[in-house]
């Protein structure tokens, strides 16, 4: 379904983003992408909405489309994409304002707007002004600003942010329950768990390691050589595992 | 930290707040056109427009001393320019004429944009077929000005938390670098709001 061969990205200061970057994501998998600071995550995400490069190349093909300054429009109505910062994300006046922008500029239904606040359960707060929601309403919305456009692609970066725990569990029960296929890039690896059966590990701008989360993030050496760890979930179990995740045994 | 000093008043409910957003933004063009193009005899219309304003602004539940606050913030820009008149002959009248205009005038926007959501405005703007880029502008700049004085406030705190000195020079001088950051990361910003829009479609 997404397909990246040899995807390298350089910055226009000549900092070296991406190097020859390789994987393919099969259609309703859902893959965590993991790695230090400055691995290059964002990177990669923006690049698979085709905001970056500014010169397309055809590194990245999604549903068979390579995403190119042709078909940009088409990838973008695939690929729904979760910035990291809320605020960057809500730039309309009122809730309702920035959930229809997407419907509005794809040309789809508005009645699509309702619907998507409803499932982020935010339905009532359409007048509001985006300046004055907490976070993680402000993330939930962008969530909905995403969902309403029907992406077949959902991208996320570092979703559970700035989240309370209330906040992350709400997220991590809305998102098992999208259909879509899914990359979530975070530094919350208690959800990458939880959540994705596949996690791809990301250091300095290559791929180090692809493949079952339970066995990469329960290698203590490759997790502390790469700025991470061993999450605490996998390292108390629970005797019955988890019924949410049933990879995690 | 919250900001809203532009609309602050507009979500109470009046009335005034209850009555449409066309309605109240044709009226108070009206009214400034009017009050713009009458000539300065015609005392009877601005001491009309005067009584009907005052009442407009009890009705609307608006507190006095905000509105009061918010005139003498706005008015010396007009009084700088009535100023000049005076240093003309027959500069009295002219003076006269630009204050008690002026006043009507700024009073009417005030209560306009305290008893009318600014989102609603633009609504209005949009049905009358205003400039998409003009709206969008509007509408990106009301959202992201809160945003601007709360980084602005974050910035001053940590400063100011971090600042051991009361001369004057050293503070001008870190001032300088505030101000130089704030507009730094507000073209980062900027940057990555515009590749946002770009990710739902904007075109």
């Amino acid at each position: 379904m997404i397909e990246v061969r040899n995807l390298s990205y350089r910055y226009p200061d000549g900092k070296e983003a991406l190097r020859e970057i390789s994987f393919t994501v099969a259609q309703g998998e859902c893959v965590g992408l993991i790695g230090p600071n400055g691995a290059g995550k964002s990177t990669l995400l923006l690049h698979l909405n085709g905001i970056l490069p500014e010169k397309l190349d055809g590194a990245v093909s999604v549903l068979g489309q390579p995403v190119s300054s042709e078909n940009i429009d088409s990838i973008r109505r695939m690929v729904g994409l979760l910035f990291q910062d809320p605020d960057d994300q809500l730039f309309c006046p009122t809730v309702y304002e920035d959930v229809a922008f997407g419907p509005q500029q794809l040309g789809l239904s508005e009645s699509l707007v309702p619907a998507a606040l409803e499932r982020v359960g935010l339905t009532g707060f359409e007048k509001r002004s985006p300046h004055h929601l907490s976070r993680g309403e402000k993330r939930r919305v962008c969530l909905a600003g995403v969902l309403a456009c029907e992406p077949r692609v959902l991208v996320l970066d570092e979703p559970t942010t700035d989240l309370d725990p209330r906040g992350k569990r709400e997220l991590k029960a809305l998102l098992r329950d999208i259909p879509a296929t899914k990359i979530i890039a975070s530094h919350d690896l208690e959800l990458v768990v939880e959540l994705c059966p596949r996690v791809i590990l990301l250091d300095r701008g290559e791929i180090v390691a692809d493949g079952k989360t339970v066995e990469l993030l329960n290698d203590e050496k490759l997790m502390l050589a790469h700025g991470l760890e061993r999450p605490h979930i996998l390292q108390h179990r629970h005797p019955h595992g988890f019924a949410e995740a049933p990879w995690v045994k | 930290m919250r900001h809203d000093f532009l609309d602050r008043h507009s979500r109470l409910d009046s009335p005034i707040h209850r009555l449409c957003a066309d309605t109240k933004l044709v009226v108070a063009l009206a009214i400034v056109s009017a009050t713009v193009v009458m000539p300065i005899s015609f005392v009877t219309y601005f001491v009309i427009l005067g009584v009907v304003l005052a009442g407009i602004a009890v009705v609307s539940k608006i507190p006095v001393s905000f509105l009061a606050g918010r005139l003498l913030l706005l008015e010396p820009l007009a009084l700088g320019v009535a100023v000049l008149a005076l240093f003309q002959p027959g500069g009295w009248y002219v003076f006269a004429t630009i204050v008690v205009k002026s006043t009507l005038c700024l009073f009417t926007m005030i209560l306009l944009s305290n008893t009318t959501p600014f989102a609603e405005l633009l609504g209005v703007l949009r049905r009358l077929r205003f400039p998409a880029l003009l709206i969008t502008t509007l509408a990106l700049m009301y959202r992201y000005l809160f945003l601007l004085m709360d980084e602005a406030e974050r910035m001053q705190r940590a400063r100011a938390s971090r600042t051991f000195t009361k001369r004057r020079f050293a503070l001008w001088k870190v001032l300088g670098t505030v101000i130089g950051q704030l507009f730094v990361r507000s073209t980062e910003r900027a940057e990555r709001i515009y590749a946002a829009m770009c990710a739902r479609g904007w075109k």
